[in-house]
């Protein structure tokens, strides 16, 4: 008998790829509108908020001031390595980079959309090899490294571009749910219909940011991701992300040896199905589960209003980082929701049979990928405070 | 008044009580007094510690009125390194059981008094240095723990409780019927507590007395094939009464095996020791190949009991001064393990509402789950499995080394015994502990979301107990020669009684 068999992970009466489909395609939102929901979607996205605000610093740093640094021991902190930073770093007063990075790996991994074509690409290629030519010259151990391992070096600066990218998402994302948040509060947004509206607005209004990536090597700069590579916010990276983070994601150490005995992790990578629109809520904060990381967090920068919520709910503070990884699921679906309807290839209300033809695959082709995530999130909550 | 006296007085003057309370009071103020009136049992039974000299094996401390004389029944009470550590340990768990009551509202005052006449009774039969007066308190326990298991037991309470009162009571009958039998045989009334009794006798008689003896306590203990009424007992039986059973109860077998099978026929023991020790072995073998089958937790803990209590029956064959010492150690450690076990399983039903294995999985998911419990719940089987460092551990290690030379063939098999303690218990602890949560069987997962798991969390207090029987545990390990140093004068006189032939003279003592 499988560990977690295939009828309880996708247990509740989840909706079918019809159901889906037409709620998409009729412009209604995945998740229902309560306002139990509001306020968990809002909540938990302004903390997330807050804490992507410091990854995006984060990995900004990282990727220039530890930039092909084989021993990047100082990573998380910012350049700061005042003795107080340091104390409060080993004494684990700090927010768990570790998940910034594990994101940023997932979406090297899985390498989707233009950024990982350009990272394969001539011009970057050749980019790369001005780049460890300079940095060689004055660096013993790179140049011992090298022509050791020829691809190390170029590999590196793919994961430092990954790196940089998703600071730079991070960075709008962060500015966008923090908005969220103030809209919420002044009234502007009381419905989950319009939490999607003002997620999909902020979105178009970035997708054409264009995403680059320069570095300066021995007083020389460098263009990692150039202007002219042409790579922008939308397309290239968050697609990307949503792909690798939201919807692939990559089997948890701490569950890999129960989901390869229940025989779930499938062959083909590109069928994996274990992102944060499909992962289990309950194992939060076992060995090897990563999300746990950015639960933890968020709990840091958990809204008072949300907190008291929680401390109202099933065991209160004992189990408040699975509740906070269940609202910001329901959150999770909220974001998606808003990607689908603005990459939607024509308006909704279109009547041209072709263009509606069109919408009708894209949101087919979602519907059948979010029927087997984790939609039993969607639903009402039933009850209230429960033992 | 004695100081041992005292010992049986104060349970007994605690249920007459509990018993004379006035009007009603709450089960909380019931509670109360058995805790207080068990918690001064502890202290008395820690002040006769203090008064207990190691140096000495034979009795002391004794005590002596003439009650009956002309049939022989004597209130003669003594203590001595066999029988205080068990003392201890009745005085412990008892009052972890008053304590891990909770939420009893069904009859508390009869409750609590049976739970101290339990505890009494058991000190007396410790106690006692005279045959009869051992019986007595032997007998008294009896019924105390069949209302205990028929009122406020499971589903199948009934029959549990009768087929424990049905097998125990046969089993007093035996000891009754030896008892009397050496009186018949001697032609003495002289029921004190003396291998010379039996010196008188043929082997042939020596030998029917023992062999009711040992079927009479084998019951108790109880040993394969007279061990059914346990699991079944455990079973129905609440989380405070499977404490007493296997914690306190059990070692009423194991005592009457050593001080009175032993103790009184060394020389029939000598001659059938040899097809001990195979009783032994076919008894450990038994009881953790059935663990291995269980389904329900509880179940799989009574069978490990089973088990487990085979290797006293193997230190007692081997008689050797190591191997007496183990049997005392292994009565110790699996009175704290199995009483820790089963608190364990009974915290995990109370949450569940299941013991099923098939049932249960991932309890020890951090936020959702029982992870401390789980986490004792490991350290529990660690221990039982005989892991250094724990109690289990120098119990079967002084089992195994001192009856190796004398049955090296039935040891080895009782040390596989030990190795499938450590599959039988991975066992549940991977089904029950690890993977993904779930406390409900797979059966229509489209009603009932089975993805947000609410199981109410276990308070600090509830695993207060068992956080003291798990250091408990730990200590006993780490800091073994406390109790070594109690009990090894009289298991070298046990050892050493001047008809017992030795099949070894290789092993020494502790050290």
């Amino acid at each position: 008998m499988p560990i977690i068999p295939a009828e309880l992970v996708h247990a509740g009466g989840n909706p079918t790829p019809g159901e889906l489909e037409t709620c998409l395609l009729a412009g209604r939102t995945l998740l229902a509108d309560t306002p139990e929901h509001l306020m968990q979607v809002v909540d938990v996205l302004e903390s997330y908020g807050e804490v992507l605000d410091a990854y995006s610093i984060n990995l900004i740093h990282q990727a220039e001031a530890q930039f092909l640094n084989p021993f990047p021991v100082f990573r998380f902190l910012d350049g700061d390595l005042s003795p107080a930073r340091i104390w409060r770093h080993l004494w684990h007063d700090r927010i768990n980079y570790e998940y910034a990075e594990y994101c940023m790996k997932t979406m090297l991994w899985h390498g989707t959309g233009g950024l990982d074509a350009y990272l394969d690409s001539p011009p970057f290629l050749e980019n790369c090899r001005s780049i460890i030519a300079r940095k060689t010259r004055r660096d013993p151990l790179l140049a011992v490294l090298h022509p050791l391992f020829p691809e190390f070096l170029t590999e590196l600066i793919r994961a430092a571009a990954t790196t940089h990218a998703l600071g730079q998402f991070w960075r709008v994302m962060s500015d966008l749910f923090l908005d969220l948040a103030r809209a919420e509060a002044d009234g502007t947004v009381r419905t989950i219909e319009a939490v999607v509206e003002f997620i999909k607005d902020a979105l178009v209004a970035a997708a054409a940011q264009p995403i680059t990536y320069a570095v300066e090597v021995a007083g020389e700069r460098f263009w990692v991701l150039p202007p002219e590579a042409g790579l922008t916010f939308l397309v290239d990276v968050a697609v990307p992300y949503v792909e690798a983070v939201f919807l692939r994601g990559t089997p948890f150490l701490g569950t890999v040896s129960f989901n390869a005995q229940a025989q779930q992790i499938s062959p083909d990578q590109s069928t994996f199905a274990y992102g944060a629109l499909f992962a289990d809520p309950l194992p939060t904060m076992g060995a090897g589960i990563p999300p746990s990381l950015l639960m933890q967090d968020m709990y840091r920068h958990l809204p008072p209003r949300l907190h008291r919520w929680y401390d109202q709910r099933t065991r209160g503070e004992g189990d408040v980082r699975v509740k906070i990884c269940m609202s910001f699921q329901k959150a999770m679906f909220c974001v998606t929701n808003a990607a689908i309807r603005g990459t939607f290839p024509h308006p909704l209300t279109v009547s041209e049979p072709a263009a509606q033809e069109a919408n009708h695959a894209h949101a087919a082709a979602w519907a059948v990928r979010l029927s087997r995530a984790r939609t039993d999130a969607l639903g009402a909550e039933e009850g209230t405070a429960q033992a | 008044m004695g100081m041992l006296s005292t010992l049986l007085l104060i349970p007994f003057l605690g249920t007459a009580l509990l018993l004379l309370l006035p009007g009603n009071p709450p089960p909380g103020r019931m509670r109360g007094v058995a805790i207080t009136v068990l918690s001064l049992q502890l202290l008395w039974s820690l002040r006769v510690l203090l008064a207990f000299d190691p140096a000495q094996g034979a009795l002391q401390l004794c005590e002596s009125l003439p009650w009956v004389n002309s049939i022989g029944l004597d209130y003669r009470l003594g203590i001595d390194g066999l029988s205080l550590p068990l003392v201890l340990i009745n005085a412990a768990l008892t009052l972890v059981s008053a304590v891990c009551t909770r939420d009893i509202s069904q009859r508390p005052r009869i409750y609590f008094s049976l739970l101290l006449l339990i505890s009494g009774a058991v000190n007396g039969a410790f106690l006692a240095d005279n045959l009869l007066l051992f019986f007595l308190f032997y007998e008294l326990e009896l019924i105390p723990l069949w209302l205990l298991i028929s009122i406020w037991g499971g589903n199948n309470r009934a029959y549990a409780a009768t087929k424990f009162l049905l097998f125990t009571a046969v089993s007093g009958m035996l000891i009754l019927g030896a008892f009397l039998g050496l009186a018949l045989f001697t032609g003495s009334v002289d029921f004190s507590l003396s291998p010379v009794l039996s010196d008188r006798l043929s082997m042939g008689s020596q030998l029917l007395l023992l062999g009711a003896l040992l079927v009479g306590f084998g019951i108790k203990i109880p040993l394969v094939p007279f061990h059914s009424w346990l699991p079944d007992a455990h079973t129905q039986a609440s989380t405070p009464v499977s404490v007493l059973l296997a914690g306190v109860l059990l070692k009423l077998g194991t005592y009457g095996l050593l001080r009175f099978c032993l103790g009184m026929f060394p020389e029939a023991w000598a001659l059938v020791a040899p097809w001990l020790a195979i009783w032994a072995a076919v008894s450990v073998l038994y009881g953790s190949l059935a663990a291995i089958a269980q389904r329900d937790m509880k179940r799989m803990v009574a069978f490990s009991s089973v088990g487990h209590m085979g290797y006293v029956l193997l230190a007692a064959a081997a008689a050797t001064p190591v191997s007496l010492l183990g049997a005392v150690f292994q009565m110790v450690s699996h009175g704290l393990i199995s009483a820790l076990l089963f608190l364990l399983v009974g915290i995990v039903y109370r949450k569940t509402g299941t013991r099923d294995l098939e049932v249960l999985r991932g309890l020890l998911n951090p936020e959702r789950g029982l992870p401390f419990t789980g986490t004792l719940m490991i350290l529990g089987v660690m221990a039982s499995a005989g892991l250094p460092g724990m109690a289990g551990f120098i119990s079967e290690f002084l089992v195994f080394r001192g009856s190796l030379p004398s049955y090296p063939l039935a040891t080895l098999l009782c040390m596989v015994g030990s190795g499938l303690t450590a599959v039988y218990f991975l066992l549940l602890v991977n089904r029950a502990f690890f993977g993904r949560l779930a406390i409900t069987p797979p059966t229509d997962p489209a009603h009932d979301s089975r993805l947000d798991i609410r199981l109410a969390g276990v308070a600090p207090r509830e695993t207060l107990t068992t956080l003291g029987l798990a250091l408990g545990v730990v200590l006993l390990g780490l800091v073994p020669a406390t109790l070594g140093h109690l009990s090894e004068s009289s298991t070298a006189l046990l050892a050493g009684l001047p008809h017992v032939v030795l099949a070894s003279t290789g092993a020494g003592g502790l050290g």
